[in-house]
């Protein structure tokens, strides 16, 4: 690819760019988010239309006019948003587009025997029977694999293919992303994460805001070296907190609460946990042990079975999100789609939300005071520097990390007393992360108390001042910063209190 | 003899064609993606255009040529109007019953003065139309589930970004499956004329509607939307013979009181199609 160019409204996603792979390689396409990886990726899978640029095919000029296109040159792509049909098998999903026949039938014995041919080949195991509805994440990728395989992708685009994994299902995928390379096929591997670049790549390239900042042979790549290239800067990569003197003062207590998921399980089952002034309470924990419903009964979202919450001296059981924000606690939440923005709305409707019955905004019911909503996007804009558009551009325009910096500009200029926070960084770039990391201090430093829910030990090691393990829906330990061990925490997350005797 | 005869079942089928028919084309277009609520204005221009072609030409032939193909015309102006144009479905839809309506009531006027009615014009018999139209549904069963068009077609309703990157034609399908519904729509008014022997601007009298909520209960499959079209057919057969017992007033409510009570069992389970009624915009930035 020589010179790619793709605009879109209001933002450059392809500055010129130059990108080549060779056959047998694993190619690394490293850089933060929205530095345009996935657009110059979507441009070789013929998803969209470069506006200059050239690719060449085999040695040969070639334009790509749609992805059918793609895949009759051998290129196959598998997306972060599975193009799969629940409702259908993983062999009806296969075979759509390129369905072998018998008659004028589908021929389902014919297309088995393909799947079951492709899935000796690659170790690949799927049910070619199963709804894809039916199967983990993992398998639904793996049938995204097998499916670009059966359409005789020879090369083969990874659009951040670990974000959605766990641990062992990311080890499998790299064995056969080597089994690929094996067979001289070349793979993509999109990605912000350095060591798994740096772990499956042969040559790694690294973009920053829409241009090529260099490639290099992973051999000769060290994380840092990296990292300063996706930034363009030193990055420091654990912020450390500064020593804080707490007061002592309660700002959010629970007492015996419990809860259930939404399918009636209880899955929180009598949590007490304080958060003092000054302090950042972190939850480890390995995702699925009650964090969420913990989470969300605090927040006003879910409905206790039974125990307290209180915000200062304030019992606020079971109230609305509006009360509890009137009470000094604001919420960041896990879904910043579906729940920390509307993404329809503009970046300044985006700004107020929740707010936007304070007599500042608004004039009674019927009418918005536009002039001061706008002045304080503007102001939030400027403060926290979100990157938008324009302040009446849809907030779906903005790059995953400045939609969760709007909401961090949201919540914390409200000066909140206790801050809920569940995995504030998941998803974001280096920059992204180091922002809503250092938020996080100076809202500390101010006085607030957070309760930090992640998945990431290494985030909550470095930034709890107290860690709550949570396990099976119970607070299993607490612990002060630097009284265990990443080993020790994770033993206690694996396996519950029994772990550490 | 009672209200339970063989007849009862007979003339159940015969009530049940037409909803059965919209039945089906709705499944079509629904399994592409697009809602059409057209089909009842679809299926009274059939009616009338069959009527009309019958009473000139007395060729009950061409009159069926005419209604499928009037009705085929409406299901390609709602589908430029809903997927290309990315008009609300129901809005487009609406807009034609309204168009028919209204077009109906002029021309039966202009033609024969009478006020919404016509006099009576050469007919088939409607039991080929019945034979055809079971035909037709038993066929799609198979059609929808077993054949790569099928496949095509539901992965289009279900998830059309997947079905462009299979090299489908997202608008083509859905154009071609809308005006597959407006064909069997009007299809369905020329079985109403055939079966009456003239037209009356009432005749469908919401069995457009039924035939969608014949749909909702089959779960978007033809052969189990035929069975919840007949069960329609049945209480409208039988309304008619109690009218001997109740008032007219009364029972001529059954099959719509019917039809409220089961879609208010059945529309929160059928799976329906995931991208129904949303428009599909190829390049999004």
């Amino acid at each position: 690819m020589e010179g790619i160019v793709k605009r879109f409204p209001g933002v450059l996603a392809n500055a010129g760019i130059d990108f080549s792979l060779s056959w047998g390689e694993v190619h690394g396409l490293l850089g933060e988010n929205g530095a345009g990886k996935t657009v110059l990726m979507s441009i070789l899978y013929g998803l969209y239309q470069p506006d200059q640029g050239r690719i060449f095919v085999r040695g040969k000029e070639t334009r790509i006019r749609s992805p059918h296109v793609a895949i009759q040159l051998g290129i196959g792509m598998v997306h972060q948003h599975f193009m799969l049909v629940p409702r259908l098998t993983v062999l009806e999903n296969m075979a759509v587009g390129w369905e072998p026949r018998l008659g004028p039938l589908l021929d389902r014995r014919a297309m088995r025997e393909k799947i079951e041919a492709l899935v000796e080949e690659y170790g690949l195991e799927v049910d070619p029977d199963a709804k894809v509805e039916e199967l983990s994440v993992g398998e639904q990728q793996r049938v995204e694999i097998l499916k670009a395989l059966y359409r005789g992708a020879e090369v083969l685009i990874l659009d951040e293919p670990t974000a959605v994994l766990v641990e062992q299902e990311v080890e499998a995928l790299f064995s056969t992303i080597r089994t690929l390379k094996e067979q001289g096929k070349a793979v993509v591997f999109i990605t912000h994460k350095l060591h798994e670049a740096l772990e499956i790549c042969d040559r790694i390239t690294v973009l920053r805001k829409g241009k090529n900042v260099g490639t290099l042979s992973a051999s000769e790549a060290t994380e840092e070296g990296l990292a300063e290239m996706m930034v363009g800067r030193e990055v420091v990569f654990t912020v450390s907190p500064e020593p804080v003197k707490s007061e002592g003062r309660v700002l959010l207590s629970v007492e015996d609460l419990s809860a259930r998921d939404d399918r009636g399980v209880p899955v929180v089952r009598g949590v007490s946990l304080q958060v003092y002034d000054h302090e950042i309470l972190g939850i480890a924990g390995v995702q699925g042990n009650g964090q969420k419903e913990l989470v969300e009964a605090i927040a006003g979202l879910r409905r206790p079975t039974s125990g307290r919450v209180k915000v200062g001296e304030h019992d606020v059981t079971g109230r609305s999100p509006h009360t509890l924000a009137s009470r000094g606690l604001v919420h960041i939440p896990e879904d910043r789609h579906l729940r920390g923005l509307i993404l329809t709305f503009s970046v300044e409707e985006n700004a107020v939300l929740g707010r936007h019955r304070e007599p500042r905004f608004a004039l009674g019911p019927w009418a918005q005071r536009r002039s001061a909503i706008r002045a304080h996007a503007q102001e939030l804009v400027r403060r926290f520097s979100v990157s938008v558009p324009g302040l009446s551009a849809p907030a779906r325009t903005l790059s995953g990390g400045n939609q969760q910096r709007l909401i961090l500009a949201r919540e914390l200029s409200r000066a909140p007393q206790v801050v809920l926070a569940v995995q504030p960084t998941r998803g974001l770039d280096v920059g992204g992360m180091e922002f809503v990391w250092e938020q996080f201090l100076k809202a500390r430093k101010e006085g607030a108390g957070i309760l930090l829910v992640s998945m990431d030990l290494d985030e909550v090691m470095m930034l709890a001042d107290r860690i709550a393990v949570m396990y099976q829906g119970e607070i299993v330990a607490v612990l002060r910063r630097g009284e265990a061990t990443k080993r020790e925490l994770g033993l206690l997350m694996l396996r519950g209190k029994g772990a550490v005797d | 003899m009672g209200i339970l005869s063989l007849n009862l079942f007979i003339s159940a089928l015969r009530l049940a064609t037409p909803i059965a028919l919209v039945a089906l084309g709705e499944t079509y277009s629904e399994r592409a993606g697009v809602i059409n609520v057209g089909v009842e204005g679809m299926a009274l221009a059939g009616a009338l255009s069959c009527a009309i072609v019958a009473y000139f030409t007395g060729s009950p032939a061409l009159a069926l040529i005419a209604a499928i193909g009037i009705g085929a015309s409406l299901g390609a102006l709602h589908a430029v109007w809903s997927v290309y144009l990315r008009a609300d479905h129901v809005v487009s839809g609406a807009a034609v019953n309204l168009l028919v309506t209204g077009f109906a009531l002029f021309l039966t006027r202009v033609i024969w003065g009478w006020r919404g009615t016509s006099p009576s014009a050469p007919t088939m018999n409607a039991w080929i139309l019945v034979g055809v139209g079971v035909f037709l549904i038993a066929l799609s069963q198979v059609y929808i589930f077993r054949t790569p068009w099928g496949l095509r077609l539901r992965v289009v309703g279900e998830h059309p970004r997947a079905a462009d990157t299979a090299g489908i034609n997202v608008y083509r399908t859905r154009l071609f499956y809308t005006v597959l519904n407006g064909a069997l729509c009007g299809l369905a008014g020329a079985f109403l004329f055939n079966n009456l022997g003239r037209f009356t601007d009432g005749m469908v009298g919401g069995r457009g509607f039924i035939g969608i909520a014949a749909m909702v209960v089959g779960n978007y499959r033809p052969l189990p939307a035929l069975l919840a079209a007949y069960l329609f057919g049945f209480v409208d057969a039988l309304q008619m013979r109690l009218q001997e017992y109740i008032p007219s007033q009364f029972s001529l409510m059954l099959p719509y009181i019917l039809t409220v009570i089961v879609l208010a069992g059945f529309l929160g389970r059928a799976q329906v199609p995931k991208a129904l009624g949303k428009p599909y915009i190829k390049e999004q930035g």
